[in-house]
């Protein structure tokens, strides 16, 4: 039995299954760009290296983070002589900010928990990583690490707890006797209380006497204030009395001065003829040693001139 | 007879009188006292006091052009400048005389000064500026010139620094023969010390030491104890070159009593370095 097919149903068939086939090749194309743009195919990577004695915990793909930031991830885990070597694959434009002297670490995002990556902690150098430089590595610890070095750093403190606690215990007898101590001290406290009471009594009866005290002297002090207004006059008196008397003195000095003065002052023609003496003293001196009979003891050596020694060509003449 | 006598006394009065001495002007009389007080500052040691009132009386000199005076106080001033250590300021006051080629100058004293200058040029180690200033001067100096053994000293001297040792004896032989007399016995210790030297330094320290001992007398008879040290330095070298340790030793301990009792620090650290060796 054949069945009639409505007439042009399967009309230009073959182009409308190319067209769909088209469609579905241009769809499955768009999604593998879009996966590998996600994936960064597209993006340009830099290697880094670094080597592990032990890579547990390192697997391809993990992602690489700087300053918690995502630049790259683990490409690759190759069996080296020294342990694995790990590569890291690097987005170009974040290698420059990765400095000489940078290292990689085995981190967790949220301390021991959470997802594990390769954190890179930045290096102090100015110079941005090469690509390809090796970095070093430092791996993750453990939890049994962790607890390790825990239990190292608080045993000695358990230890000094310990210690205290005990000493404690051993002074618990020493605390009874304290307190029966403590006990008898508060019985005594009325006792104590009386005793102050009276201890202020007294010192208000001191004080009043004190006051009684001080009056008598302030009463004392005003008679010698009062010989002191009377004697002043008399003091004063005779102090006008003694300045009056320096007065006179440099008053006298003063006269003296003068006279000094007005001697001096007859006396310098006196003097500018004793000089002139002597000049004439001197030159009939000098007069005389050029005369015949003396004229040979007393002839001058030199004629004011010092010596011209040539000894000071040796550059000593100023240690003479 | 009494004749006679009064003809006696006035011929004794006539021989007697000398002319009168003339006052001169105040400026003239302040330069006078300016270099009296000079000389008595430099005699006393006070070198500092001697420069001052030598610059006061060049500039007295100077404002009276009184040549003879100005080129005296200009070879003083620049002696005392020298003794100071302020060779710049020695070298300037010979200028006043060397660079006034108007100035009417005599013969004696641009000899003077012109000797000072080869001096100080010396002093200073250059040989070639003293070189050129003792041949002026003694080019200008005749051969019985008073300056004239003092020159060949200086040029002794020159030649010995220079290395040549041969030509230093010789001019330190002549310059021993111009230093006669009790003026020039300060040039002929001098000229005897040059001539040790050169001896030593010529390879013959043993006849070095004859003359550096004549020397050493000389100096030790005008009382230099500048000049006995050296004497004494220059023994001990000679002895020490010709051999005798013992007698070298000796000087120098003499040399370093002389240059401590005269505080010459650095004088004293050259001789112990001497004596160490």
């Amino acid at each position: 039995m054949s069945v009639a097919l409505p007439p042009g149903r399967f009309t230009r068939l073959v182009l409308k299954v190319n067209v769909f086939l088209l469609i579905a090749l241009a769809l499955g194309a768009a999604f593998m760009g879009l996966v590998a743009y996600k994936q960064g195919w597209f993006v340009r990577q830099s290697p880094l290296h670094f080597v592990t004695l032990n890579a547990l915990g390192i697997t391809k793909g993990m992602p690489v983070k700087l300053h918690g930031f995502t630049i790259g991830q683990v490409s690759e885990l190759k069996l080296a002589e020294a342990g694995v070597d790990v590569q890291l694959s690097i987005v170009s434009q974040y290698l420059r900010r990765i400095p000489q002297g940078s290292y990689a670490r085995h981190a967790r995002e949220a301390g021991v928990i959470g997802t594990a990556v390769i954190d890179i902690v930045p290096g102090q150098g100015t110079m941005p990583l090469a690509e390809g430089s090796v970095i070093r590595f430092e791996p993750a610890r453990g939890i049994a690490e962790i607890i390790d070095e825990f239990r190292r750093q608080a045993v000695p403190a358990f230890n000094e707890v310990k210690q205290a606690m005990s000493q404690v215990g051993r002074s618990g007898e020493d605390l009874t006797a304290i307190l029966a101590a403590l006990r008898a001290e508060v019985a005594q406290l009325p006792a104590t209380h009386r005793a102050v009471r009276k201890l202020v009594e007294e010192a208000t009866k001191t004080t009043t006497e004190l006051n009684q005290q001080a009056g008598a002297t302030l009463a004392a002090t005003e008679r010698v204030a009062h010989g002191v207004e009377r004697a002043l006059p008399a003091l004063s008196e005779k102090l006008t009395h003694s300045i009056d008397s320096i007065d006179a003195a440099a008053l006298q000095l003063k006269r003296t001065g003068e006279e000094a003065q007005a001697t001096l002052r007859s006396a310098r023609p006196l003097l500018d003829h004793g000089e002139v003496a002597a000049r004439e003293a001197g030159d009939v001196l000098s007069a005389a040693k050029r005369v015949w009979p003396l004229s040979d003891t007393f002839k001058e050596t030199t004629d004011g001139m010092l010596p011209i020694d040539s000894f000071e060509a040796q550059g000593k003449g100023r240690l003479r | 007879m009494s004749r006679w006598l009064a003809a006696c006394v006035v011929t004794l009065v006539c021989g007697c009188a000398a002319p009168a001495v003339e006052r001169g002007s105040p400026a003239q009389a302040r330069l006078a006292e300016a270099e009296a007080r000079a000389v008595a500052l430099a005699r006393s040691g006070d070198y500092a006091g001697a420069a001052r009132f030598y610059g006061e009386a060049l500039r007295i000199a100077t404002s009276l052009e009184n040549a003879d005076a100005i080129a005296a106080n200009a070879v003083n001033l620049s002696i005392v400048e020298q003794w100071l250590g302020r060779d710049a300021q020695a070298r300037a006051a010979l200028a006043a005389v060397l660079d006034e080629p108007r100035a009417a100058f005599s013969e004696r004293r641009k000899t003077q000064a012109e000797l000072r200058r080869a001096i100080l040029e010396a002093a200073l180690g250059n040989l070639g500026a003293a070189e050129v200033w003792a041949g002026e001067a003694e080019r200008r100096c005749a051969a019985s010139c008073e300056y004239a053994a003092a020159i060949f000293n200086v040029r002794a001297q020159l030649a010995l620094d220079s290395g040549r040792s041969a030509e230093a004896a010789r001019l330190a032989g002549a310059a021993l023969e111009r230093a006669r007399g009790d003026a020039g016995r300060p040039e002929a210790a001098n000229a005897l010390r040059t001539l040790g030297r050169a001896r030593t330094a010529a390879g013959d320290p043993s006849r070095a030491l004859e003359p550096l001992r004549q020397a050493l007398e000389i100096d030790r008879a005008l009382g230099d104890p500048r000049k006995i040290l050296a004497d004494l330095t220059e023994l001990a070298r000679a002895a020490d070159s010709a051999g005798d340790a013992q007698a070298a030793r000796g000087y120098k301990e003499r040399g370093l009593a002389v240059s401590r009792a005269i505080n010459d620090g650095r004088s004293a650290a050259e001789t112990e370095v001497l004596l160490r060796r």
